[in-house]
């Protein structure tokens, strides 16, 4: 409240505070109607104040900070230095990771896809297929190397909590069923539920279930995608295959979104499971690195 | 992604795998003699916790090996750790054809037997040396004197940036606590404030 009415005895304060309301109601469309008129006179110099100022949106693009600093290496060099860092964990658990930083709007369309690596990152993916069982779909899943495929027993043991899969498909023909087991609650948050959305509603199952024991889902987000990219055993030409691979994709991922979305690949960046992010300048190796056949195996 | 200064900051700290203890090239092919002949790889075997002396082994494996193996990245340097605290810490070094003399006289200072550890191969002769209850710095010595490796001592270039991080690290101390009282001093108006309206507004209710 007002600092001076606290100087006021009790009484009197009563009497301010009783009469102060009503002016305020009276005052304020008298004062409106009257910038209104000052309106119309002349024309408005600069913002509006009479409209109330709508709340900047910020800037429309992701902000790039400035590359001039950021050291960058050659990737036979970056990688004897993950390697070092990695040295003595476990080969095939430690992974290679890479981080693509796009140039692009904070709205509008993200690049969400799938795809198969030249070398297989993950040694082993286990695949649910939910489709009719019997079926030939189902027999196709099987032999494509699904761990688990059928209906009524999917859902029995995802409801007792028994998720023994790191991926899981749908054919369309058990979609209504699919949905009426009312399993999204579960499946959702660990972002297995099958969905037209991210391709795991398909026809042909066989060849989706292919696809993915040597590939991986990748998704932007926060103008950045991380994805696994390698073994730490593998040798900088089968990274670099993996690489090549997925900066093609990503590219055409990002011309195929639409015309008027532009993105393009700001900065790539090779990191690891325990290590830190190398920004890459794009050459395989420069003259201080050592031999190829050094940076492979344990 | 991670801040940008946040990462180069971070990235500065990779001179800790290029230059410290066990920055050292081992004996190659190329380089090898016959007292000390190349070194084809390492195992290491040690238990997950400290008891029983096994502190110094996964020391060696945090800092020693991250540097041996930047400047040796041909050689395989694989570590298993165990949960037996009982059983041995070891680090095996495995020489091409034979293994030097001095190699062998230091790890009969102290017999062990690492099962953990690989066969020797054919033209491969392994040495294992017992390495509970030394410290990192010990074992290094060790492995140093048994495999003749050559240290290799940072370049201009690096003791710079090692003299700017050390820099960096003294004044952090105070600026933190300029910084704690520049936050305290703010909080306690922000008190204060509060305490002088709750009062206002008491006495007008």
């Amino acid at each position: 409240m007002s600092p001076y009415g606290s100087v006021l005895p009790t009484a009197a304060r009563g009497i301010l505070s009783l009469c102060r309301a009503p002016l305020r109601e009276t005052i304020t469309p008298v004062i409106s109607t009257f910038q209104q008129v000052r309106g119309l006179k002349s024309k408005p110099k600069g913002k509006g104040k009479e409209q109330p100022v709508k709340k900047s949106k910020g800037p429309q693009e992701f902000r790039q900070k400035n590359l001039k600093d950021m050291p960058q290496w050659a990737l036979c060099d970056a990688m004897r230095y993950i390697r070092a860092i990695e040295v003595g964990r476990e080969p095939t658990v430690q992974k290679y990771e890479l981080h693509i930083r796009l140039r692009t709007k904070r709205d509008g369309p993200v690049i969400r896809n799938m795809l198969r690596f030249p070398h297989a990152v993950q040694t082993e993916s286990r695949i649910c297929v939910i489709c009719p069982p019997g079926s030939k779909q189902a027999k196709e899943a099987l032999a494509a190397g699904a761990v688990l495929v059928g209906e009524d027993e999917v859902f029995e043991a995802v409801k007792a909590g028994k998720i023994e899969f790191d991926r899981c498909l749908a054919h369309p023909d058990s979609l209504p069923a699919l949905n009426k087991a009312a399993l999204g609650r579960i499946l959702g948050p660990r972002g297995l539920m099958p969905s037209a959305k991210t391709g795991t509603v398909v026809e042909d199952v066989a060849a989706r279930v292919e696809m993915l024991r040597g590939g991986t889902v990748y998704r932007e987000r926060d103008a950045v995608i991380r994805l696994p990219v390698g073994q730490l055993g593998f040798s900088p030409e089968q990274l670099r295959d993996n690489l090549r691979v997925t900066l093609d994709q990503i590219k055409k991922d990002a011309s195929a979104l639409t015309d008027r979305v532009n993105k393009e690949i700001y900065e790539v960046v090779l990191s690891s499971t325990n290590g830190p992010g190398f920004s890459l300048n794009g050459e395989f190796r420069s003259e201080s690195s050592p031999e190829t056949s050094a940076l492979t195996g344990l | 992604m991670v801040n940008l200064f946040k990462r180069l900051r971070k990235l500065q700290t990779i001179l800790n795998t290029k230059v410290g203890t066990g920055a050292a090239i081992l004996p190659s092919l190329a380089s090898a003699t016959k007292e000390f002949p190349a070194v084809t790889r390492l195992h290491l075997t040690y238990a997950r916790k400290i008891n029983q002396g096994h502190g110094g082994a996964r020391h060696f494996w945090r800092k020693c090996l991250p540097r041996l193996k930047y400047h040796n990245p041909g050689i395989p340097m694989t570590v298993t750790q165990t949960s037996d605290q009982e059983g041995p810490s070891a680090l095996t070094i495995y020489f091409a054809e034979q293994a030097g003399n001095a190699a062998k006289a230091l790890a009969a200072e102290r017999k062990v037997v690492d099962k953990l550890a690989p066969a020797p191969v054919e033209n491969e002769q392994s040495v294992v040396l017992d390495i509970k209850n030394r410290t990192y710095n010990q074992i290094w010595d060790r492995v140093q004197a048994m495999t003749g490796a050559k240290t290799v001592s940072p370049t201009g270039e690096d003791n710079q940036i090692m003299a700017k991080l050390a820099e960096i690290k003294k004044k952090s101390g105070p600026d933190r606590q300029r910084v704690q009282a520049i936050r305290q001093a703010k909080k306690d108006q922000e008190r204060m404030l509060a305490e002088a309206r709750g009062q206002v507004d008491k006495q007008v209710v």
